[in-house]
């Protein structure tokens, strides 16, 4: 199975390098869009809630957003219908409109790369 | 579930939609669309298959817009309503299915819902009818639909009412080449 820091999705690519290569550039643009160490909290809070990923997250050095956006980040797995307008709007107020279209984007993002790295993709694409 | 807009559309005269919301990140928008047409635009896996999958998230992750949206390829490869309407939970004895699509719609529900369903006689199913390059786009094709579908969601970018609409199949731009 993929590390919940990798990308199962990239891994399964391997044979078609110009997909590859897309999907690859289509995740980064989208994580260069936030603070890289918002990016990792939020894929470390995904990964947790798929049982995935060795530590949890110590969040007592953490700002009152930050700790919003984990959050709101562990809702996206199985709660997404119920994320309120009051969150998103937290997290509009945090992040800007712009930071949270990316944020809704990579969030999202990682909790299917971790799906996918559970079927374990990557064994079923290499044959 | 808010269908009303949590973000503003980012384009003049547009109302929100996923299009115009994302293009409050221009660069992300360019590389999504170019990764969408590529992955369309591909043949190693039938544009029916893909949206069989398609539609089976749609209806698991309840988004509406991406439920009643259909692409042309798909329509036109003999992907009519009554099949899709035996994309449903069931659908393991539908006579309109083939064995191929429910080989990857079981597929589909283990990477959306549980990867518990994709034990021994469903994997065997899924690599007894689709090929391994196979398998790696139609994995790329439900991450892409499970992630977008939960981002518009949460973006509060689902329609209060939508008909049925088929659109133009995604495909790569030539510029962009």
């Amino acid at each position: 199975m993929t590390p919940a820091g990798g990308s199962a999705v990239q891994a399964a690519l391997a044979g078609d390098p110009v997909l590859a290569e897309h999907y690859a550039d289509f995740r980064a643009k989208t994580e260069a869009a936030l603070d890289p160490a918002l990016v990792a909290l939020v894929r470390q809070a995904v990964a947790n809630v798929h049982g995935m990923g060795a530590a949890s997250i110590d969040e007592s050095g953490l700002d009152a957003g930050t700790r919003a956006a984990i959050a709101y980040a562990r809702r996206m797995p199985f709660e997404h219908t119920a994320i309120s307008d009051a969150e998103a709007a937290a997290m509009v107020a945090h992040l800007g409109e712009p930071g949270f279209v990316a944020f809704s984007v990579m969030t999202a993002l990682a909790d299917a790369e971790c799906r996918a790295a559970l079927v374990d993709l990557p064994g079923l694409a290499a044959g | 579930m808010s269908t009303t807009p949590r973000v503003s559309s980012a384009i003049p005269g547009e109302p929100a939609h996923f299009g115009s919301v994302l293009a409050h990140q221009p660069a992300i928008a360019e590389s999504f669309f170019a990764l969408y047409g590529r992955f369309w635009g591909s043949d190693v896996l039938a544009a029916r298959i893909k949206e069989v999958a398609r539609m089976r998230n749609a209806r698991v992750t309840e988004c509406g817009f991406c439920r009643n949206v259909r692409f042309d390829k798909a329509v036109a490869q003999g992907l009519g309503e009554e099949v899709v309407d035996d994309i449903t939970d069931g659908y393991e004895t539908s006579s309109r299915l083939t064995d191929t699509e429910k080989a990857v719609l079981k597929f589909t529900d283990a990477l959306i819902h549980d990867p518990e369903l994709l034990n021994g006689d469903a994997k065997a199913a899924l690599q007894r009818h689709v090929s391994p390059a196979q398998i790696a786009e139609l994995g790329l094709g439900v991450t892409l639909f499970l992630a977008l579908a939960k981002a518009l969601i949460t973006m509060g970018l689902e329609p209060e009412v939508m008909d049925r609409t088929v659109l133009p199949t995604p495909a790569v731009l030539e510029a962009a080449e």
